[in-house]
């Protein structure tokens, strides 16, 4: 199974609790033989690529320096992930299983590649903007949820660590409950199996080599 | 061997969506590209009451929901708008199959989709630079117009080419966005030269509605704005009036009309000089067939399309020696130029023109016959069609084919 994972914070940089959770997944994926390419946000620390044993790093910046807030920032950086992916996609043949998907952020190239490639991808839930906003509902927090609801619908399958969230997602973007799948993370090894059998779910049955 | 050329058109302005010239700019090129040959495709924005999917004189348009996600301001609209237009158009792209040879964007506001595409599908992209924000905006004052710049210069990077509609754009895209020269192409924006030989021959009755039978027409059309420089105009009023009995029409509106309205009413000249406000494309096509004298006297123009809508109206042109005009107007051969921001200048042409009635009629003859070789849509679809074999040419070297 060869998979890209889209997060915009990867160690070393450290936004939230996003990032060492993405690694310590990443590298037990990659100890089930799972091909993994990470494609992060630019940090300054780093090269733009780097690879550990199985673990695949690309890190993209923002080809457009001046923004006027988060939204354009993250639209415009949407354009390099999308580079970055296809040319994983292209240089492995065209054989990429699934792309898993971080928070709201990479949704757009997600959906793009989706619709264009092919390549399913998994919705993974940390946080909503209704909880980081406490709803605030201006036109700039509608169209992060816009975003958020985007990749909920297009979505293969989303996943959330906890009942609660999964329940808040289905009161807040009427999302069917098959959609969700709930993996706590109390468990490494357990939650690894949980979320490659998710994975596999969703190709179809791809084989872990 | 695939039988034709494809190409995926990205515009946030397609009829009847019209917002400025991009969108008949987009209109006509693809539809004089279909006539040759070329399978385009159009993607742009929806509109009340236009159907989201229709082929318009051999061309696929789909229309995307440009409203589909709330924006607190235009710029971030735009590039929602972009996350929309590429989803749609990236599925349109895979449904048709591995068809598309190239994407063509215009302007800035495409920018994001262009780009995407360009990358997912591994085709070329170019792009038609119509205008840049520095241009617009003289200079870069806030933060959206440095955004905005830099989205360009990010659009102009990507793409394998940039066209643009005049010399003068082409140097100042150059300067603006560091570009090297054989990045850059010219290719002339066209004008449509029927609709004026579609409308009814006898004018005289239309006519005598706007000037007495004695009075030479000098027409203006332009937004009242202080670039088009139409106080230039106001200020010539009187020194053409002391050598030629004419009738001023002003056509177009804008912050500077109150000014000139009382310009002209404290020369005492309100019967000679009219302000027509907007006006409908029916009116406006006999008004510039009507004209004894058209008259653009800009003071920054990057193209300058209202000289050639007059030249394929067979009105005569006195025009600024200044932007797009320089190149458009070949002097005492297709039309007069003027000194720019020179109200003497400027009268000194348009009364050569109305009192020579065979200079008018030489350069009428010559401004249609260059409009109908340099300036038609079917031979810009040509030099188009041939910029597109030329990429497809290296592109066919390169690791992406």
């Amino acid at each position: 199974m060869r998979i890209i994972i889209f997060s915009w914070e990867y160690p070393p940089r450290v936004v939230g609790k996003l990032s060492e959770h993405v690694k310590s997944l990443a590298t037990e994926l990659a100890a089930n033989n799972v091909d993994v390419n990470i494609v992060t946000y630019d940090d300054a620390s780093t090269g733009l690529t780097q690879e550990s044993t199985r673990v695949k790093t690309v890190r993209v910046a923002n080809p457009v320096r001046t923004h006027i807030g988060v939204l354009t920032w993250v639209l415009t950086l949407n354009q390099e992930v999308e580079r970055a992916a296809s040319n994983i996609y292209y240089q492995a043949a065209k054989q990429i299983d699934l792309i898993d998907v971080y928070d709201w952020h990479f949704i757009p190239a997600a959906v793009t590649l989706k619709n264009g490639l092919g390549i399913p991808f998994v919705y993974s839930v940390e946080s909503l903007e209704d909880h980081r906003s406490q709803a605030l509902n201006t036109a700039y927090n509608m169209a992060i949820k816009s975003i958020e609801w985007l990749g909920f619908y297009e979505a293969q399958k989303i996943s959330v660590q906890s009942d609660w969230m999964r329940d808040e997602i289905i009161r807040i973007y009427k999302v069917p409950q098959e959609k969700i799948v709930v993996i706590p993370f109390d468990n490494p090894s357990s939650h690894t199996k949980q979320i490659l059998s998710l994975f596999s779910g969703v190709t179809g049955g791809a084989k872990i080599k | 061997m695939k039988d034709n050329l494809t190409v995926m058109m990205l515009s946030w302005e397609y009829p009847p969506r019209v917002i400025g010239g991009i969108s008949p700019h987009v209109y006509f090129l693809s539809k004089n590209l279909a006539k040759q040959g070329v399978k385009v495709y159009v993607v742009t924005c929806d509109f009340p009451d236009a159907p989201a999917h229709e082929v318009v004189d051999g061309v696929e348009v789909y229309r995307i929901d440009s409203y589909k996600n709330p924006a607190p301001d235009f710029a971030t609209w735009v590039y929602l708008m972009n996350l929309n237009m590429q989803k749609e158009t990236a599925t349109i792209a895979k449904k048709i199959g591995d068809k598309i040879d190239v994407f063509h964007a215009h302007d800035w506001l495409v920018a994001n989709a262009g780009i995407g595409l360009k990358h997912v599908f591994r085709k070329p992209l170019l792009v038609t630079m119509h205008s840049t924000e520095m241009g617009r905006r003289d200079g870069l004052h806030t933060t959206t117009e440095k955004m905005i710049h830099e989205t360009e210069a990010w659009l102009t990077y990507e793409a394998w080419r940039v066209i643009c509609c005049s010399d003068y754009m082409i140097s100042h895209v150059k300067w603006a966005f560091g570009l090297p020269n054989d990045k850059l192409v010219m290719v002339p924006n066209g004008v449509n030269t029927q609709c004026y030989n579609n409308s009814e021959a006898d004018l005289s009755g239309f006519r005598s509605k706007y000037a007495l039978p004695e009075e030479k027409i000098v027409l203006f059309v332009g937004r009242l704005v202080y670039e088009k420089g139409v106080h230039i105009l106001i200020n010539a009023v009187p020194k053409v009036l002391s050598k030629v009995n004419a009738k001023f029409i002003i056509v177009g509106s804008g912050y500077m009309k109150e000014q000139l309205l009382n310009i002209v009413r404290s020369m005492g000249l309100e019967h000679k000089v009219f302000f027509e406000g907007f006006v409908d494309e029916e009116t406006l096509l006999k008004l510039q067939k009507c004209a004894d004298v058209s008259v653009v006297s800009s003071l920054f123009e990057p193209f300058g399309i209202v000289a050639l809508e007059a030249m394929a109206a067979k009105s005569p042109v006195v025009a600024s020696d200044t932007g797009g005009l320089s190149e458009i107007i070949q002097h005492d051969v297709t039309g007069v130029k003027v000194y720019p921001n020179n109200p003497d200048s400027l009268a000194w042409g348009i009364t050569k023109v109305l009192l020579d009635n065979n200079y008018r009629k030489q350069l009428r003859e010559n401004a249609y016959k260059t409009v109908q070789e340099k300036y038609d849509w079917e031979k810009i679809a040509v030099q188009t069609k041939r910029l597109y074999e030329s990429v497809l040419g290296e592109y066919s070297k390169s690791f992406w084919a």
